[in-house]
């Protein structure tokens, strides 16, 4: 047993003691370091391994949580003690307890293979060598003249968790992630100094691009907004690079809470079963993947991890349900929050879905904006490049976007066949037709 | 500038083994800093500092009729950093014991590489630091009792306003945060912040339609912030601002004038030249504000401050996290650029006093320089003559969000709340929509203020590289010539 699965018992147990009927306790432990390099020298170096103590308590069908990271055992005493009269001044809640115990069981039987045996084998010497790294491949592209600054990043962390659960749940789990990435600014004649940015990583050092392609990357994206223009206000064709598409799928997804659904804030209540996308719309949640970022074989509640299915061509299958908005719902938790996304891929390449769209925009990033939840509606800044005969054009900025959910994900146009490896939500390049921009 | 009472006095009474300040409850002493600071210097630091936190927070929420959820926080560290030249070390732990400290000290250490350097004999705890959030009475005795009535009440004015209403959301947090900070040059300084939020939000529906909104309040400041006027404001402007959207359209695509009403529409600065003032960004020549010191950049009747000293602000601070004085910072006067918006690295970095804008979002975090209350003063113009002047444009009261390219210098807000301007009059109600436009040409093709400077009483957060902290944004009404609407159709 470890110290940390030890710590978590002792916590919900005290729970107990002070008067709670049950308890969900969490507590980690992480290590994490970085190293952020700039032009030539190290810029900060941060180093620590922190901590942190969760509890929710049950009193007597009511509800608080708390969380703390003085762990200093007279402190924590008397912070559960409050906590526990604090909850016993609220009102009832009749949906709010721990999950059933029957969902705890079906754990899969897999390795997931989330901590790296070779964790220990980086040092600071190798971090700051490979940020040095980064760098010189960024400063040896073509037009790299143009460059004003690159900063660099290399990081790790290790970490580890438990959850005990006082219906009779008990968890621990390990990670590691390895993480490099640079951001290159360089300076338009026009005194603009636009800046891009390329990363990589993974739960595994051998996930992680090499730090020579990182820098590179990173600078050709930079160079490549010099001459930005804003593009003319029109209707076109949109290219969503796979570095950019999560934003957009967030937007989707976020809707598909129970929460938000319960408390009517989202377009998707009532949607179950319903045609919302095109036919190429297929995306399954998947814990289960190894060495994925949001892998795991139980959830926040202590849930077993299963995959399920949320669009199949372009029809809503499910929502993401928790134990206390499903109660209030009456449908049975799926899982609080999205694990890793697996999507039905195209057989194409971004280049040739850019070939086959002829005439458009291929957007790489936004800039702020937001979606209404409730109504499905988005007005979002972006930038990318225009595209013209099937090949990337000039580049554009200062533009949005704007639109309503419901009627985008009918225009799903094409799905590309390359996964963003950088995020659990594996995002591949998307393409709808028919979006409004404004520019000019 | 803030006058400020700079007398010094001796860290201790009693001697250095005694606890000091607010600490002494956690058992950190004089001694134990001495010896942080010593060991952050051994490696040939320029200047180190320890940063001690403790912050508690609660949060009473109201969902489905009652208040039947409730969080309380509980953050305790500290972090230790080591600066050489434009170099950073840190390193922070949950465990203040001297030990845990000492570790954190080498780490930070670690970025010099040279002969260790003496730290003063005493250390002097600075007294006479403005107090801009006085309380009545500390959140710690503010018991749940006092508070639920609160919220109970605002559910039932919020459901008694408007028939359409079908839920409501009601958040109150309050926090009670202490900071030590203690430096090589010997300056210890100590400030208690608190901090309160109030949030309403609401979900109506009409004819099938439905629309969510809402409106929040905070302040550093008691109990007593909730006064009956606020309180009634908090329920009409939240209940308003969502069975408007009832009635709203969709704006047209494209550039045009964009009058932005007196208050939050301060996150017009935040976006368009705040962020690219801070200085790190122009230390490294990343800004696209770089360079612009003393040139014009706006008409002269454009006058731009980031000010830590509103009274009881959210964005309002005492001191800043790096223990230096916090007071009001122009940044732009009579049209010219004048200061960027320092920490103790960029002001050593360009030679001048730092302005007392590092701040951290924790002790987990170095400082970094970030704006406090971000506002422009009134101007030569008169809101009706503004409003007047558009033919066609739009009128943009409310907002959820905004963005930065602090290079490329493109920003976006998002607008809930506003209405079109069609032949100098306010027409219809407009809802979601993005704006988007580039910091400098933004700011010269602000061609009308107005004298309604209005700060906004909301809870803006500012984020910055994984950092969120407290901000407050105001402005006049305000006419900017020319901006891309993200809206539909023409």
């Amino acid at each position: 047993m470890s110290d940390l699965l030890d710590i978590t018992r002792r916590a919900a147990a005290l729970a107990r003691e002070k008067g709670a009927t049950d308890a969900s306790a969490g507590s980690y432990r992480a290590r994490h370091v970085e190293v952020a390099w700039r032009d030539g020298k190290v810029e900060k170096v941060s180093e620590a391994t922190t901590r942190g103590l969760g509890l929710d308590l049950y009193v007597d069908g009511r509800y608080a949580a708390v969380s703390t990271s003085d762990l200093r055992p007279d402190a924590l005493d008397r912070f559960v003690e409050d906590a526990v009269a604090l909850a016993r001044t609220l009102a009832p809640d009749p949906h709010r307890r721990l999950p059933e115990p029957e969902l705890y069981r079906g754990q899969a039987n897999v390795d997931l293979q989330l901590e790296d045996p070779d964790y220990g084998k980086v040092d600071a010497t190798r971090r700051r060598a490979e940020a040095e790294a980064i760098e010189a491949a960024a400063r040896g592209v073509p037009g790299a003249s143009a460059i004003l600054s690159v900063t660099t990043s290399v990081s790790d962390t290790r970490s580890e968790s438990a959850l005990v659960q006082t219906n009779g749940f008990e968890g621990e789990r390990r990670g590691t992630d390895f993480w490099i990435g640079a951001e290159v600014t360089v300076l338009d004649p026009d005194g603009r100094r636009p800046e891009e940015y390329a990363a990589s990583g993974g739960r595994f050092r051998s996930a992680m691009e090499a730090p020579e392609a990182i820098g590179r990357r990173a600078a050709e994206r930079a160079i490549a907004r010099i001459g930005t223009r804003k593009g003319e206000s029109a209707v076109l064709t949109m290219a969503l690079d796979n570095r950019a598409s999560g934003r957009m799928v967030g937007m989707l997804f976020g809707p598909l809470a129970a929460a938000a659904i319960q408390q009517k804030r989202s377009f998707l209540e009532g949607k179950i079963g319903v045609q919302l996308g095109s036919p190429l719309l297929t995306v399954k949640d998947d814990p289960l993947v190894p060495r994925g970022l949001g892998s795991r074989l139980y959830d926040g509640e202590g849930i077993a991890a299963r995959p399920f299915p949320v669009f199949e061509e372009g029809v809503l299958r499910s929502y993401y349900v928790d134990t206390y908005y499903g109660r209030k719902l009456g449908l049975p938790p799926t899982t609080s929050r999205s694990s890793n996304l697996a999507w039905a891929l195209g057989g194409r390449s971004q280049a040739q879905l850019l070939t086959d769209l002829g005439e458009g925009v291929l957007v790489t990033g936004f800039l702020g904006g937001n979606s209404n939840g409730t109504t499905g509606d988005f007005s979002l800044g972006v930038r990318g490049f225009r595209v013209r005969g099937g090949r990337l054009a000039e580049p554009v900025g200062e533009m949005n976007v704007s639109g309503n959910h419901l009627e985008l994900w009918k225009r799903l146009a094409a799905v590309g066949d390359d996964p963003y490896p950088y995020s659990a939500m594996r995002t591949p390049t998307l393409v709808f037709e028919a979006v409004q921009f404004a520019g000019t | 500038m803030v006058n400020q009472d700079t007398a010094a006095r001796p860290a201790t009474q009693a001697g250095t083994s005694e606890g000091i300040g607010y600490f002494a409850r956690f058992g950190v002493t004089e001694r134990m800093i001495a010896q942080t600071l010593a060991t952050a210097l051994a490696r040939g630091g320029e200047h180190a500092d320890v940063f001690f936190q403790h912050r508690v927070g609660s949060d009473l929420g109201l969902e489905d009729g009652a208040v039947n959820r409730a969080y309380a926080t509980v953050e305790l560290g500290v972090g230790v950093r080591v600066v050489k030249g434009d170099q950073t070390g840190y390193g922070y732990t949950e465990d203040l014991s001297l030990p845990a400290l000492l570790e954190c000290a080498r780490t930070a250490a670690a970025i010099a590489d040279g002969a260790s350097r003496p730290i003063p004999e005493r250390l002097h705890v600075r007294a006479g630091l403005p107090d801009r959030y006085p309380l009545i009475r500390p959140w710690e005795e503010i018991r749940p009792q006092e508070k639920l009535p609160l919220l109970a009440g605002l559910n039932e004015r919020a459901f008694a306003a408007d028939e359409r209403i079908k839920k409501v959301n009601l958040f109150l947090r309050d926090e009670s945060g202490a900071i030590l900070i203690a430096d090589s040059s010997g300056r210890i300084v100590e400030d208690r912040q608190p901090m309160t939020l109030l949030y309403l939000s609401v979900l109506a529906e009409a004819n099938g339609r439905r629309e969510q909104n809402g409106y929040n309040v905070a302040g550093r400041a008691g109990f007593d912030f909730y006064s009956p006027e606020r309180l009634d404001r908090v329920v009409r402007e939240a209940v308003a601002r969502t069975t408007i959207l009832f009635d709203a359209v969709t704006p047209p695509a494209g550039e045009m004038p964009v009058v932005l009403a007196a208050g939050s529409s301060g996150i017009l600065l935040h976006e368009a030249i705040g962020h690219g003032m801070e200085a790190d960004f122009n230390r490294k020549g990343v800004s696209i504000y770089a360079d612009k010191i003393g040139k014009r950049i706006a008409q002269p009747f454009v006058q731009i401050v980031d000010d830590a000293a509103n009274a009881g602000a959210r964005g309002a601070i005492n001191v800043d996290d790096e223990g230096n004085d916090a007071g009001t910072t122009h940044l732009v006067q009579d049209g010219v650029l004048t200061t960027y918006l320092h920490d103790a690295i960029s002001a050593r970095h360009f030679g001048v006093r730092p302005t007392g804008n590092g701040r951290r979002e924790s002790y987990r975090h170095a400082p970094l320089p970030r704006m406090r209350s971000t506002y422009m003063l009134p101007g030569p113009h008169r809101t009706e003559e503004i409003i007047r002047s558009v033919k066609k444009g739009i009128y943009c009261m409310n907002f959820s969000n905004g963005q930065v390219n602090i290079g490329a210098g493109d920003f976006t807000f998002y607008v809930k709340n506003g209405y079109l301007i069609e032949d100098g009059k306010l027409t219809r109600p407009v809802k979601d929509v993005n704006i988007i436009g580039n910091g400098p040409q933004a700011l010269e093709r602000v061609d009308m203020v107005s004298d309604d400077l209005a700060i906004d009483e909301g809870g803006w957060t500012c984020g910055k590289d994984g950092q969120s902290v407290p901000v407050s944004q105001g402005l006049p009404t305000v006419r900017v010539s020319s901006m891309t609407v993200g809206g539909r159709g023409t």
